[in-house]
């Protein structure tokens, strides 16, 4: 009986041993997830955001991607648009907060490939947005290349997929 | 003496009414339909909820619809059928009608889709459409898919050709 308690207790104690490991060393692929998460969210704003809100989901969602990142959007109808580094992106972003009333972001059916070297990975996924002015929900498949900067996985390359050609 | 019966009676039949008279056999029951209704609308009949304007005026926004995974397991997609395209992923699908098989050149005149250069006979478009497009060759794998909803411009309705490992099943019904 001693037995069985002590294999018990040891159980338990490795259980939450590996579950404090995943909490204090989460793994490429979780801080990947979440990174594309925490970029839904950050882009993602009421229409009661003030502006200092606003500003500063600007500069936390510009710090999510590389000095050198770029963005490809396609949109129906709207042609080609490519933004170069982060002024660039800064900028886009600062229009988009500025002129939109509200914007609701989210990424679905995430799928993740990190490259041979754990220093690069690859996201795709679908975005499903809509606008506070907007009736309807607007969806774009999307693919987000990353890469491990000094530490940290930024987005050096995001560009949406064309479903139908 | 009539009190104590009903008083004794009423719990046995909401037993009964609850989990039946044979609990075991009802639990039985219970875990067949669970086990057929998860499979069934997992693998077979995906629910799906009509969102947007581009299927009008044959389904509108809201309309509940289920897609019959298993349509395409005997005979490739056809001419006429409605079918999902899935994007990244089976969350969020295109519901469009294929008008172009593989290898066919899709154009329109005059709001009128042609069929390697043959006029298209669609019923189904009810609403005015003025579309002009050069002939777009449909590949090997390739299917040309378009909503009924063709008032919009061209350019602004989503449409275009679908490879055939993106379409996902028909629409049941």
């Amino acid at each position: 009986m001693k037995i069985v308690l002590r294999l018990v207790w040891f159980c338990a104690l490795a259980a939450l041993g590996f579950w404090l490991w995943t909490i204090c060393f989460p793994s490429a692929e979780k801080v990947i997830l979440r990174k594309v998460a925490s970029l839904a969210a950050t882009a993602t704003f009421r229409s009661g955001d003030g502006n200092l809100t606003r500003a500063g989901k600007v500069q936390k969602l510009t710090a999510m991607f590389a000095a050198d990142a770029q963005i490809i959007i396609e949109g129906t109808g709207q042609g080609t648009r490519t933004l170069t580094g982060r002024d660039e992106i800064r900028e886009a972003a600062m229009a988009g907060f500025g002129s939109l009333t509200s914007l609701k972001v989210e990424f679905l059916d995430m799928t993740l490939r990190i490259g041979d070297d754990r220093q690069t990975a690859d996201v795709s996924c679908t975005a499903r947005v809509n606008s506070g002015d907007a009736k309807d929900n607007g969806v774009q498949e999307m693919h987000f290349q990353f890469k491990k900067i000094d530490g940290t996985w930024l987005i050096t390359r995001a560009e949406t997929v064309k479903t139908l050609s | 003496m009539q009190n104590a019966n009903e008083q004794s009676g009423r719990p046995r039949w909401l037993k009964i009414f609850l989990i039946g008279r044979r609990p075991k056999a009802t639990l039985i029951r219970i875990a067949v339909l669970a086990t057929v209704c998860l499979v069934t609308f997992k693998f077979v009949l995906l629910p799906i909820r009509i969102d947007g304007i581009s299927m009008q005026p044959t389904f509108h926004t809201g309309q509940i619809e289920c897609i019959n995974r298993l349509a395409y397991l005997h005979h490739e997609p056809r001419r006429g059928d409605i079918v999902s395209v899935r994007l990244a992923g089976m969350s969020v699908m295109f519901m469009k009608r294929i008008i172009g098989l593989p290898g066919e050149a899709v154009a329109f005149h005059g709001g009128r889709a042609f069929i390697n250069g043959q006029p298209l006979d669609e019923p189904y478009v009810k609403y005015p459409c003025d579309w002009e497009h050069e002939p777009i060759p449909c590949g090997p794998n390739q299917y040309y898919v378009v909503g009924d909803n063709r008032s919009m411009p061209f350019e602004f309705h989503t449409q275009g050709r679908a490879e055939r490992d993106r379409i996902v099943g028909k629409l049941f019904l």
